[in-house]
């Protein structure tokens, strides 16, 4: 599945190709509306989806995005827009956007928006994350252990989801948070200590090996 | 009176009423006296032509007193068949005091009131007018009694009166015109006085509403008509103009710079944190380094949060309040809020206790900012709640409103603090707080006033300190 990111500050532009890049994805990156303009509309481009930042040189992201839909291309558009208020959203998506995510972004909110927009969720995420014998059903979203069931509530499950999705990788409570919590909730407490603890009970205690490990200072990780 | 016009025309009515009534009263009194005068004058004209046919009959005849057939003295009949035809109450009487004639209407009063009469000529000669009321059921009368000496003798005095029924009548006709005037003058002026206020008011009334319908934050590209004539109005109306035209110059400063920091100060953060996450997510990054990033993820995201919320403020204030509504049971809401209120209550050793109806309670809100305010106030809650505390979360539908309120046990506000809670940036003394934690932004509660109000909705707060503190929201029902 071929991407193009269209957005012209470098560090964000080399960080959401290379999160895609990891993520399975062939990705383009180009830094000006011209070159994004040409690129995407250009014969053969054969994109399967596009990523468009809004404030850029040359053409801006919303002539980029009118100017495609007028030639008829219909790739779909994932906008990048600092702005985050309504009408300005309402207005992008009447431009012909599919969808947008408002600076600044977790990746792992754009990449969920290129899943939902490439409709094909499965093959990046897949339905059933194990490790070890712990098992988390995507779908039905239930949680075993060597076969037992483990009733969660809802951040419970979103925590150990995130934790289980990136296993074997430090995540920081920061990103947890993000994740679990959907916008800039800052409790201005672990919070995430709590949930661990909570987890810690239901899956790790009284079974061997410990999955869930704690990071000092900085977060939890997920291995067998 | 809470109008001008109002005002102005209490104004007006009570002058016009006043001059009125002092101009009646005038006229009532002139008028009374002057009929009164004409009265007396009448009288005393009477009495002197009496005297005078008296007099003359007596130069030509000598002889004015015979005695009638009971051998009383009377007026010779020649004199009488004179005196018979003067008008009103006319009588003579001789020196020792004897009546000699009474005219046609003294005839004809009762023995009672003739007595009354007689007893008055006898009192003797009056320099002034005077006045009698004959009982019983009598007439008033005015009378002069005027001495009649020249008469050769045989005549003490000449007494005229007459009766004040026609002057009083006279002056009743005028008090009754007086009022009935009064009211077919006054009343219609009255309603002419403020039908002319409002009539001159009527443009600032016009102004108020254009104002309003300008002011309310779309509209300021709008400007007032104003009047031809060169008077106070047009004189107001250019006023407002010009400070409408210096408010849409600021309020587009505003809203350029609320656009310009989106991007100025968002993009940097994006740059900083895309740099962050990328480092913290690899695999290679060495442990000892990642405590550092994940602060500085935490300081971006705590930026973000400040400035997104400066924004919504911004933009709230410029009366571009964005809400996404949509049909919501907020049980939902509650219940997702307060499984994150049940997780820091527990981190803070706080019990939590959240009650919700068994039916649904479906309002038309903003999803996202819903949440925000139900985690904003259960969050505060447990914050400033010390540990052993309580916070009760309690949802209730009724039949128009949805009430929301969080309860805390907590140190509660002081009565001083409590009319700036919602006030931006405002903290509560900082020494209250749990010191291990930092403080929030400071517009968390700002925020959630502008949320509840969005909505049409309201946000109050009770408090006792020590005691404890408790907010509750308001929602309209669909």
């Amino acid at each position: 599945m071929k991407i193009l990111v269209v957005e012209d500050d470098k560090t964000v532009g080399e960080y959401v190709r290379r999160g895609l890049d990891e993520a399975g994805y062939h990705v383009d990156l180009v830094g000006d509306g011209d070159e994004g303009l040409r690129r995407a509309s250009g014969r053969g481009a054969g994109y399967d989806m596009m990523v468009l930042d809004l404030r850029l040189p040359k053409l801006s992201g919303i002539d980029v995005l009118r100017t495609l839909r007028d030639r008829g291309v219909g790739v779909p558009v994932l906008v990048l827009t600092a702005q985050d208020s309504v009408d300005f959203k309402v207005q992008a998506l009447r431009m012909g956007a599919d969808d947008y995510v408002t600076k600044p972004f977790a990746f792992e909110e754009l990449l969920a928006r290129v899943e939902a927009l490439g409709r094909r969720p499965k093959a990046i995420a897949p339905p059933t994350l194990k490790v070890n014998g712990l098992v988390l059903d995507t779908g039905s979203r239930e949680v075993t252990r060597d076969g037992k069931r483990i009733e969660l509530t809802p951040k419970e499950y979103a925590v150990l989801e995130y934790l289980m999705r990136h296993q074997g990788r430090v995540m920081s409570r920061t990103l947890i948070t993000e994740y679990a919590w959907d916008y800039h909730f800052d409790p201005g407490t672990n919070i995430v200590d709590v949930v661990i603890t909570r987890l810690r009970k239901k899956i790790d205690h009284a079974k061997e090996p410990k999955l869930i490990h704690t990071v000092r200072g900085v977060g939890y990780v997920v291995r067998a | 009176m809470e109008s001008i016009r109002g005002r102005l025309t209490i104004w007006y009515a009570t002058a016009l009423i006043l001059s009125i009534a002092v101009f009646a009263v005038v006229l009532y009194f002139a008028r009374r006296s002057a009929t009164y005068q004409d009265l007396d004058r009448r009288i005393q004209s009477e009495a002197d032509l009496t005297a005078g046919i008296l007099v003359e009959s007596y130069r030509a005849r000598g002889a004015l007193v015979e005695k009638d057939t009971a051998g009383r003295p009377v007026l010779t009949s020649e004199v009488a068949a004179v005196l018979e035809v003067v008008p009103d109450y006319l009588l003579v009487t001789s020196r020792d005091g004897r009546l000699l004639f009474g005219s046609p209407d003294a005839r004809s009063l009762g023995f009672a009131q003739f007595e009354q009469l007689n007893a008055l000529v006898r009192g003797g000669a009056t320099s002034t007018p005077g006045r009698y009321r004959l009982t019983p059921n009598g007439p008033t009368l005015h009378y002069v009694i005027r001495p009649a000496g020249e008469a050769g003798g045989q005549i003490g005095a000449v007494f005229a009166g007459a009766d004040t029924r026609s002057a009083e009548l006279q002056i009743e006709q005028l008090l009754l015109t007086i009022v009935i005037a009064f009211f077919v003058g006054v009343v219609p002026a009255i309603l002419v006085g403020g039908w002319i206020a409002g009539r001159a008011l009527e443009p600032v009334d016009r102004i108020i509403t254009e104002v309003r319908e300008i002011t309310d934050g779309r509209s300021l590209h709008r400007r007032l008509v104003v009047p031809l004539e060169r008077d106070e109005l047009s004189r107001l109306a250019e006023t407002l103009n010009q400070m409408m035209t210096r408010l849409e110059r600021s309020f587009a400063a505003l809203r350029r710079f609320t656009a310009d920091a989106s991007h100025e100060l968002k993009t940097p953060l994006t740059v900083v944190r895309a740099g962050v996450e990328r480092a913290i997510t690899r695999p290679e990054t060495p442990q000892e380094t990642l405590a550092p990033l994940e602060e500085t993820l935490q300081e971006v995201n705590r930026m973000t949060e400040l400035l997104d919320s400066l924004l919504t403020l911004a933009r709230a204030d410029e009366g571009r309040a964005e809400l996404h509504r949509e049909p919501v049971d907020l049980r939902d809401i509650i219940a997702e809020a307060g499984e994150t209120g049940e997780l820091l209550a527990e981190q803070a050793g706080v019990g939590i206790e959240i009650r919700m109806p068994p039916e649904p309670v479906v309002v038309s809100v903003d999803r996202s900012r819903m949440r925000q305010l139900a985690l904003n106030l259960i969050e505060n809650a447990v914050k400033y709640t010390p540990r052993g505390g309580q916070v009760s979360v309690e949802l209730a539908g009724s039949d128009g409103r949805a009430v929301f309120s969080v309860a805390d046990t907590g140190i509660g506000i002081a009565p001083g603090d409590l009319p700036h809670v919602f006030d931006r940036f405002w903290r509560a003394d900082s020494a209250r707080t749990r010191t291990s934690e930092r403080a929030g932004t400071g517009l968390g509660l700002a925020i959630s006033k502008w949320i509840a109000e969005a909505h049409g909705g309201t946000i109050d707060v009770q408090s006792r300190p020590g005691r404890g503190t408790t907010f509750t929201v308001g929602l309209p029902r669909v």
